[in-house]
């Protein structure tokens, strides 16, 4: 509590772009009741509370919150927010701010099998979070080559990366890989078909 | 308003438009469009017999159309005065009504829309404010969704003269809603539709809530709101009795109703604020409270009486807190929610104080301006030399000048308030503002940079906001720089291109053109002219090849001491910035430039003796400061 003001969670988040507006929230909980993150997903996860989080400066909890890891920035609650706050962005903000103090997300990220992989790009272009890049890594068995490599402060674990690669070196883990889906697919075809 | 109607020194103009005000306070011509009613006031008693003949419904507007009315009508049973009308709109011409009225001769299709003329001594504007029509936020379904009303059709549901003589119904199947939810903030505090409060909502949800439960206590009722907000006398206890007899309140704004389509049950889905959970609610009826908007000819009234409006809309008052019942034009008042939302209570008394006000008008043979009022020289202005001009007539806010080609200009002194907007306009100088004269304005100029002028930020302030912001500046101790030189007039509109050469000519290191912002001008649009001579100003000094930061445009209003220190620091660094020889070489090659400009300086009326004075006085003073 006795950091300097400029220094705080808060301020922090509004020096980043996207998370001016922080301030401007007056805790209506549109955008609570807006998300599908919450209702399909997570019961508690909660926007109005991670920005009260931020302006109260309770850093931890903030960045341990599962709002801060699972936004997929799909914007519901933006065109709802009755004071124009980009809620996803001041998330984003967070997040930020979290990977950047060496956070990282509980929830799974897509995961480069560098092994395959061929550094051909398509998933850079497909990313819609630009959190792949192509760099330069020593592989094991392969020398010096570039690769993909996932951000996880930025993945959303939508999966379109994987969809994309023709080597299959990209990919989420547990359920959401492609044998994972196609024995799902396959169990739901037979109960569909019985 | 039958009280009202019975007073024999109170006439009551219904179904009457005011087309056109002319002239000024005490004196005011109004031309009133008096409409065709088709029957006439002075034989029709108020039978009804018109309206039981006539075969034609419509739906009634007086009811948010929620049941129907004859096309020969009375919008409701008080109406005053009782006078019924038949809407050419809706009328087939099937003259059963005339039948109907027989010997009494009341109705009469060959009436017309008479124009009448009166002299009027002082107006007091009372249009009241319009509804926020909440059908855009599609996430409340209002009009999708039959059993989501707005809070005027729950008035009118639950009035004991209304559609339905009292009992509250549900739209969709005419029965008894036993869960009702009423969702506050439709459109208000909303930064996509209304941004401000609407003052009166929470209070109008407890009280329907109130009313609801007294006559039907079994009724589960909600109120759904971001905050309550009861600031008034007695209102806190009211909303405490609210909640003793069972209103529950739900602090968390709704993001979405949903209808089941067979039963037209509605589900409100929320975060239940307290509870940081989000919660669905199953209703009967939902009421949505929508943000109280400016009447939707609100603009047309202000062109009408040449009145200004604030942010929003709403008519824009003299003084927000000194005088929230004057308007800007002397002799027009306003009551009520027309100059912004405001509850019965706020309502009555800003309306007994407008009375007051138009009755010390009424009252006075003679009536005290402001003494900065515009004066032409007859002899310099060029229209009376036959050139065509007019601009002065063209810059006065107030339509306080008459212009005619031949004749010299002429103010109607009653009608001049005294910004100074033609005096900065006009290219002659052939017209000045008393108390604020050129030669008096110019020879502050000079005092103020009798010595050093290269060190000095002369800065034009305007009385009410910019001057106000460097007084708030001091009186909060606000440090700024010692260097700044502060200059009073009226308003921006009156910061005349000439003293800002004159200020260059001179010497001034830098010069800071200040006003208010643009919607708190109290001279309707003189900050808009001053805003346009300003940016002018800008452009031909960056042509001139100005080092920037030397002539600075800011708005800054009498609450932002802060702004005015943090600009005057600002300049201040941007003065310091520049080498000094180079700002005095800069100086010196500009100083011919803005010569040329000044060169008509001295015809000005007194402006030369009054140079001639300043230069001795400040010689004589400087001589002294220097021998002591």
């Amino acid at each position: 509590m006795n950091q300097p003001l400029t220094e705080s969670l808060a301020e922090r988040v509004k020096a980043i772009p996207g998370g001016e507006m922080l301030m401007m929230c007056f805790s209506c909980g549109t955008c609570t009741s807006k998300c599908m993150i919450q209702e399909k997903l997570e019961p508690n996860y909660n926007p109005r509370r991670l920005i009260r989080e931020a302006v109260f400066n309770f850093e931890e909890s903030a960045f341990a919150d599962e709002t801060t890891w699972l936004c997929s920035a799909c914007d519901l609650c933006y065109p709802a927010c009755p004071q124009k706050i980009h809620i996803s962005g001041v998330i984003t903000a967070v997040k930020q701010l979290a990977v950047a103090q060496g956070k990282q997300s509980p929830y799974q990220t897509a995961r480069v099998d560098e092994k395959s992989c061929v550094a051909c790009g398509l998933c850079v272009s497909v990313c819609p979070y630009q959190a792949i890049a192509l760099v330069e890594k020593k592989v094991p068995f392969r020398g010096l080559i570039p690769v993909a490599a996932v951000d996880p402060g930025k993945c959303m674990a939508c999966g379109m990366c994987s969809a994309a690669c023709r080597s299959t070196s990209i990919r989420l883990d547990q359920e959401f890989n492609d044998p994972d889906i196609v024995e799902n697919l396959f169990s739901w075809l037979e109960s569909e078909a019985n | 308003m039958v009280d009202a109607a019975r007073q024999p020194l109170i006439e009551v103009k219904a179904f009457t438009e005011v087309e056109k005000v002319e002239g000024f306070v005490g004196n005011f011509k109004v031309t009133l469009r008096e409409k065709a009613k088709y029957v006439r006031a002075d034989r029709c008693n108020g039978c009804n017999a018109c309206s039981l003949a006539c075969p034609i419904e419509v739906p009634n507007y007086f009811e948010m159309n929620l049941s129907s009315r004859k096309a020969a009508y009375v919008p409701m049973s008080q109406s005053v005065p009782l006078v019924y009308n038949i809407d050419m709109d809706a009328c087939i011409h099937c003259y059963k009504c005339v039948e109907a009225c027989g010997s009494l001769q009341a109705i009469d299709f060959g009436m017309e829309d008479k124009i009448v003329e009166e002299d009027i001594g002082a107006i007091v504007v009372a249009t009241g404010f319009g509804h926020f029509d909440p059908t855009p936020m599609t996430e409340y379904g209002y009009g999708r969704f039959p059993n989501v009303i707005t809070a005027m059709e729950m008035e009118r549901l639950n009035n004991s003269a209304g559609p339905t003589r009292g009992s509250l119904v549900r739209p969709s199947d005419n029965r008894r809603p036993n869960r009702l939810a009423i969702i506050n903030c439709v459109g208000s505090r909303d930064k996509r539709y209304v941004s401000s409060c609407s003052n009166f909502c929470c209070m109008y949800a407890i009280k329907n809530a109130i009313l609801l439960k007294q006559a039907m206590p079994d009724m589960d009722i909600s109120i759904y709101y971001i905050d309550i907000r009861t600031p008034s006398k007695g209102y806190e206890e009211f909303y405490d009795r609210a909640r003793e007899i069972g209103v529950k309140f739900i602090q968390g704004r709704p993001a979405e109703i949903s209808e089941d389509p067979a039963t037209h049950q509605l589900f409100i889905k929320s975060e239940d604020i307290t509870l940081g959970r989000v919660i669905e609610h199953e209703y009967d009826m939902v009421m949505l409270n929508q943000a109280a908007v400016p009447q939707p000819d609100q603009n047309h009234m202000s062109a009408v009486l040449n009145v200004a409006q604030s942010p929003g809309g709403w008519f824009m008052e003299y003084h927000p807190k000194l005088r929230p019942m004057d308007s800007p034009t002397d002799g027009i008042f306003f009551a009520g929610a027309c100059q912004g939302p405001k509850d019965i209570p706020a309502s009555v008394a800003q309306g007994s104080a407008a009375a007051a006000r138009a009755s010390r008008v009424l009252h006075s043979d003679t009536w005290q301006i402001e003494p900065t009022v515009a004066v032409v020289w007859e002899d310099r202005c060029v229209s009376a030399k036959g050139q065509a001009c007019g601009i002065c007539y063209r810059a006065c806010p107030y339509g306080a000048i008459n212009y005619d080609k031949g004749k010299a200009a002429e103010v109607v002194t009653a009608k001049c308030h005294g910004c100074g907007a033609c005096v900065g306009e006009c290219p002659h100088d052939s017209i000045t503002q008393l108390h604020f004269t050129d030669a008096q304005v110019l020879s502050q100029i000079r005092t103020l940079l009798a010595v050093e002028p290269e060190k000095k930020i002369l800065a034009f302030r305007c009385q009410w906001c910019s001057y106000g912001g460097a007084d708030l500046a001091g009186t909060s101790h606000f440090e700024y720089s010692s260097n700044e030189r502060g200059l009073r007039v009226m308003c921006s509109a009156r910061m005349d291109a000439d003293l800002i050469y004159e200020a260059y000519r001179l010497g001034a290191g830098a010069v800071l053109y200040s006003g208010c912002h643009p919607q708190d001008c109290h001279y309707i649009t003189g900050q808009v002219a001053g805003a346009k001579r300003a940016a002018r100003l800008e452009k031909m000094f960056e042509r001139m090849g100005m080092s920037p930061g030397r002539f600075r445009t800011e708005w800054i209003s009498a609450a932002e001491g802060d702004k005015y220190a943090r600009v005057i620091n600002e300049m201040q660094a941007s003065l310091d910035a520049i080498p000094e020889a180079e700002l005095k070489a800069e100086i010196e090659r500009l100083k011919p430039e803005m010569a040329k400009k000044l060169t008509k300086l001295n015809q000005i009326p007194g402006v030369g003796e009054a140079l001639t004075q300043v230069d001795f006085i400040v010689n004589e003073m400087l001589g002294k400061a220097v021998n002591a």
